[in-house]
């Protein structure tokens, strides 16, 4: 890893890592405090949900109207857009760029021909990934906690609450490996944010339809949110080592194709 | 007999039909100033770009002072200085900034200081954001982080584009002084008289091959003009008993085109008291050279 190159990028990332942090802050912010409006109207809530359709519901990741009542449901089933996608599509559009910038802004005839390594590079800007990443699901799961903390009417479980977040931390990083995989097959390149936000979407959108669509619930498992397990409120909520291991193996998969690709990939710019 | 400090064997890389490089050998000795010209897409950058490891060979292998440019690249790149044809910069930082980024992957001895020095000596003001520079001052910048860790070896790829004259005769006095102290410098382009006024020996490159490598004295003894003569009435074949003609060059009217090699001033006395409307002396095009000297 190189130091110089670890830094700038840092420094370079920082005013949108914080944007994004100010962002999905705000997002969780202003969901959570309606939680008590909620709870007051929960019986006029509960019988408006109730004319919605079950598909509806699950659309925003909630299987039973009793989980919106415990301040953790409550946060699952209202932020996961926000601190799973919105987070995914940071992670994505980070990584597929952070290698690729170099290349179409013809900025890299300044950094490969230093006396750096591809791999020093690689593991400089992956480095820088993943700091960003753990970051922004550190503040903002930070601020899904204050606000739970704040609002609650009830004790919820820390430990469910850790494992959500562990689990939106694998997502999003592994969204994050799949940047960087599809930026290293770009040969010419140019920017790829639109397709990379477009893929979290499709991915997202998949796993919505796979869960409302019987017919298709095998299909959500092309998609890495199906891995994610939201139903929070279950006593027997923990982090399942098959999910986790789907996660970890994939994105270490994906960073290693990337490596080796990297390391080989003739930079035209 | 001491070690070539660029060492290309028998280098090849293809991007499809008619591009990239076939079968380059080449051989650059230590100290010297080496120009590599050829037409925009002979293969010049493709060759730099390998010998920077920015790209890898198809076939063939090249050496910088012995050292491998794929295998070796890190400590090649400590002693080895670049100028790419484009100067395209992290636009969001300042001159300076960027400067000390790049000085950040060097251990160079008062680097600030330095860096003052080269920027004051290109007139460049270093507060100023890269993406606020005009091309030329772009291109300053561009020189001076090549500079920075006093390289032993410099490779230029088209580095006068967007120069000023004024910029451009500095730059090359820089070179002359630092080719003095031992930096060789292997320098591209496609205009040969730059080439000619700095380099002892010149490489020309079309198509991908090296077609002759040849010391500048020699091809300044075939130092060539292109003349162009548009006469008011039917005066061409007057014109064909000049000595120093070396071929004609295809002209519709009264118009004559020809390579000229012999002395420009007989070549006025000769036309005086002709009946002439345009008179054009100009330095032939590459391509033009090429023409002439490879297939006529």
């Amino acid at each position: 890893m190189n130091m110089n190159l670890f830094f700038k990028e840092i420094r370079r990332n920082a005013t949108s890592l914080l944007i994004w942090m100010i962002i999905i802050t705000v997002l969780i912010t202003i969901t959570m405090s309606v939680y008590r409006t909620f709870m007051e109207n929960q019986s006029k809530i509960t019988g408006m949900l109730s004319l919605l359709p079950k598909g509806a519901l699950q659309f925003k990741g909630i299987s039973n109207f009793n989980d919106l009542l415990s301040v953790l449901g409550f946060y699952a089933a209202n932020n996961v857009i926000y601190m799973m996608v919105l987070g995914s599509i940071f992670a994505i559009v980070l990584s597929s760029n952070i290698l690729l910038k170099e290349e179409y802004d013809k900025t890299a005839e300044y950094l490969l021909t230093r006396p750096v390594t591809r791999s020093e590079v690689f593991l400089s800007k992956l480095a820088v990934i993943s700091i960003n990443v753990f970051l922004l699901n550190f503040i903002t799961s930070l601020a899904g906690f204050i606000c739970m903390e704040i609002v609650k009417n009830g004790p919820f479980s820390i430990s469910s609450f850790l494992v959500l977040s562990l689990y939106t931390l694998l997502l999003n990083f592994l969204f994050g490996a799949i940047g960087l995989f599809i930026s290293t097959l770009i040969r010419r390149a140019k920017p790829i944010t639109t397709f990379a936000i477009g893929l979290v979407l499709i991915f997202y959108f998949i796993y919505t339809l796979s869960k409302i669509t019987e017919g298709i619930s095998k299909l959500g498992y092309i998609s890495p949110f199906r891995f994610v397990d939201m139903n929070v409120i279950s006593s027997s909520y923990k982090l399942d080592i098959l999910h986790l291991a789907y996660f970890i193996g994939i994105s270490i998969l994906l960073i290693i194709l990337s490596y080796r690709i990297y390391i080989r990939k003739d930079i035209y710019t | 007999m001491s070690l070539p400090i660029i060492d290309i064997n028998d280098l090849s890389k293809s991007y499809g039909k008619a591009r990239g490089i076939k079968h380059i050998n080449l051989e650059i000795k230590e100290g010297e100033i080496f120009g590599f010209i050829g037409p925009n897409g002979a293969g010049k950058s493709t060759t730099i770009r390998i010998l920077m490891n920015m790209i890898f060979p198809d076939s063939g292998s090249a050496r910088i002072m012995g050292m491998d440019v794929t295998r070796e690249t890190k400590n090649i790149k400590k002693i080895t200085g670049y100028i790419p044809s484009d100067a395209n910069m992290y636009s969001s930082m300042d001159v300076r900034e960027f400067l000390n980024y790049c000085t950040g992957f060097y251990s160079i001895e008062n680097a600030e200081k330095r860096t003052t020095e080269l920027s004051e000596l290109f007139e460049l003001d270093m507060s100023r954001k890269i993406d606020e520079l005009s091309m030329g001052n772009r291109k300053k910048v561009s020189i001076i982080q090549s500079l920075l860790h006093s390289p032993k070896l410099l490779i230029l790829d088209e580095p006068t584009t967007g120069l000023d004259p004024l910029m451009q005769s500095v730059f090359f006095e820089l070179l002359r002084s630092e080719n003095k102290k031992g930096m060789t410098i292997f320098f591209s382009s496609h205009i040969l008289s730059e080439v000619q006024s700095l380099c002892k020996r010149v490489a020309i490159i079309k198509e991908g091959k090296l077609i002759q490598i040849e010391d500048i004295d020699n091809l300044r003894k075939k130092q060539l003009k292109k003349v162009t003569i548009e006469f008011e009435g039917d005066e061409k074949k007057e014109i064909l008993g000049i000595p120093g003609i070396e071929s004609f060059i295809p002209a519709a009217g009264n118009i004559m085109s020809f390579m000229y090699s012999g002395n420009v001033n007989e070549l006025v006395r000769f036309l005086t008291g002709k009946h002439i409307v345009n008179l054009m002396i100009e330095e032939p095009s590459l391509d033009e050279i090429f023409l002439h000297y490879y297939k006529s």
